[in-house]
């Protein structure tokens, strides 16, 4: 009579740590952004900030940009994604834009891709005939970039029965839109290895 | 007692002049004198010396913009004549095509390419709407040599058909009367007497001697003007362009006006020529979509872009050719139009 007692009152506890496992859901957590990203060799977060980082800061010390007495106007051109992989090239551009920008050193003017709100928002404020005219930003005053940044980022993909290895080069150029000189131009190789 | 009151006396006596010492006006040189003490930037150019440059006594005419248009009328005579027993009956049936002169070097009849692309229209002088005032009067059929004959004879037993082609050069004169008042702005900012020139009208069968100027000064056209700025038109042209904006499902239709000004400045005493530049403004309008909305642009504002854009140019040119020494909005500029102002006994004065 004892022994069973007993084994009711496991079976209770262990019934109550059964329900709650059940109930507690998957776990969430959050993590550092810039902590390194290792879960496969594929194209990820630490890649990303890798480029973005490397080619702001050569990007800042080149004779351009940093010998310029205003700070030059600057657009966005295509990065050419030339790997096998998908990647978002605007996302690299995008980080690279917002880090120049919190230089000081750089303006930007608006991209291609962005050309459609902007024209939009012209069109509105010029052609509805809404708006108070000594507030109207008219067209024909958007300022033209000095230069533009394109680039393309390629990669090397090699596996065997145990290994992977990927390499990424990220190469960026800065050109003179007026003359068509390559201001400035560096690249950032990266090395992934993963074993089974 | 009398002690206390001859030393209340003495004190109210020192702060008096104590009093009157501080309100009295501290000692300030007269206004003319500090402007002469601060000269105006001094010229480069020798022929302007700063003498010259001293304003209140340097006047400056401005001219009306010149222009000589030049057209050729190419003419097409078809003459039907009636021969019977003894009678001879002739009808002419003239046609006129106006034409500027490049197009009809271009033309069919002259015996250039592209004929039927010409914007032509052809007027039948025969009928008298057609010769109302202000067409062009019936040509007398001028037959060019360096023109085939691309007349062809019909003969029948009394009837007679021949065709006639020729042209006739059609030039006039005159000046434009909207553009030149920014330029005259300019010069008045800039500190200069602006004088009223008289207008200049083109005589019947006027020749280039309309764009002699030393003749109008002579003529005093000018008044007591010490410079006369005059310029002559080169080329105007509208135009009407729509693209693509890269990015956007959109286009943009600009329509401008655009102005070239060949520019002199002439000394009326010694007739040299001061300054000599070519200017040019254009007047533009942007509408984003505008060709699918049937936009029309307003010529109006196109014409005061332009004017205010050509003015600008002439500035630029005068202050390279350092016939205006003082940049608008200068420390020297405005000493300059202060001291005409000052000086200037025309001036309105309000003393206060």
């Amino acid at each position: 009579m004892k022994i069973s007692h007993q084994t009711f009152h496991l079976s209770i506890l262990s019934l109550a740590m059964g329900l709650l496992v059940a109930c507690s859901g998957p776990q969430v957590r959050y993590g550092d952004a810039k902590q390194i990203e290792t879960v496969n060799a594929d194209y990820g977060s630490t890649d990303l900030q890798m480029i973005a980082e490397a080619m702001t800061r050569s990007l800042l010390q080149s004779k351009a940009i940093s010998g310029s007495k205003d700070a030059p106007i600057v657009t966005l051109a295509d990065v050419k994604n030339k790997t096998s992989e998908y990647i978002d090239t605007r996302v690299i551009t995008d980080k690279i834009r917002t880090q120049l920008l919190k230089s000081g050193q750089v303006r930007f003017a608006v991209s291609i891709s962005e050309m459609q709100n902007q024209t939009e928002e012209l069109k509105r404020q010029n052609q509805s005939g809404l708006y108070k005219n000594s507030t109207i930003s008219k067209t024909g005053n958007m300022q033209g970039a000095q230069y533009r940044i394109e680039g393309s980022i390629a990669s090397i993909v090699k596996t065997n029965k145990d290994v992977k290895d990927v390499y990424y080069v990220f190469n960026l150029n800065l050109i003179n839109n007026e003359s068509g000189l390559i201001e400035w131009a560096d690249e950032k190789e990266i090395r992934k290895t993963a074993t089974r | 007692m009398q002690i206390s009151k001859l030393t209340v006396l003495c004190c109210a006596s020192a702060s008096f002049a104590l009093l009157l010492g501080c309100a009295s006006k501290p000692l300030v040189q007269p206004e003319q004198a500090i402007v002469g003490q601060v000269p105006a930037d001094p010229p480069k150019n020798p022929v302007i010396n700063a003498e010259a440059l001293k304003t209140e006594s340097k006047s400056i005419a401005v001219t009306d913009i010149y222009f000589k248009k030049e057209g050729k009328n190419l003419t097409y005579i078809e003459e039907t004549r009636t021969t019977t027993d003894n009678s001879t009956n002739s009808v002419i049936t003239p046609k006129v095509i106006e034409v500027d002169a490049d197009k009809a070097n271009a033309s069919a009849l002259t015996g250039g390419p592209n004929s039927s692309a010409l914007p032509v229209k052809f007027t039948n002088l025969a009928d008298p709407s057609a010769t109302a005032p202000g067409t062009a009067a019936p040509p007398t059929p001028v037959q060019d040599p360096a023109v085939p004959n691309s007349a062809s004879t019909a003969s029948s037993a009394n009837t007679q058909t021949q065709k006639k082609s020729g042209y006739q050069s059609n030039i006039e004169y005159g000046e434009l009367r909207y553009l030149a008042n920014p330029i005259r702005g300019l010069l008045i900012k800039s500190g200069y007497k602006v004088v009223q020139a008289k207008p200049s009208v083109a005589t019947p069968n006027q020749g280039d001697e309309y764009f002699d100027i030393v003749k109008r000064i002579k003529a005093g056209d000018f008044g007591d003007a010490s410079y006369v700025l005059y310029g002559v038109l080169a080329e105007i042209s509208v135009t009407d362009n729509v693209d693509d904006i890269p990015g956007t499902k959109s286009t943009s239709q600009q329509v401008a006006l655009e102005v070239t000004v060949d520019f002199n400045v002439v000394d009326t005493q010694t007739n040299q020529i001061v300054a000599s530049f070519i200017a040019s403004g254009d007047g533009k309008e942007v509408r984003i979509d505008g060709k699918d909305n049937n936009f029309k642009p307003s010529m109006a504002k196109l014409m005061k872009l332009a004017s205010l854009d050509l003015a600008e140019d002439v500035r630029t040119h005068l202050a390279d050719q350092n016939f205006i020494t003082n940049n608008p909005g200068s420390a020297g500029q405005m000493r300059n139009l202060k001291r005409r102002l000052d000086d200037d006994p025309a001036t309105l004065k309000v003393y206060k």
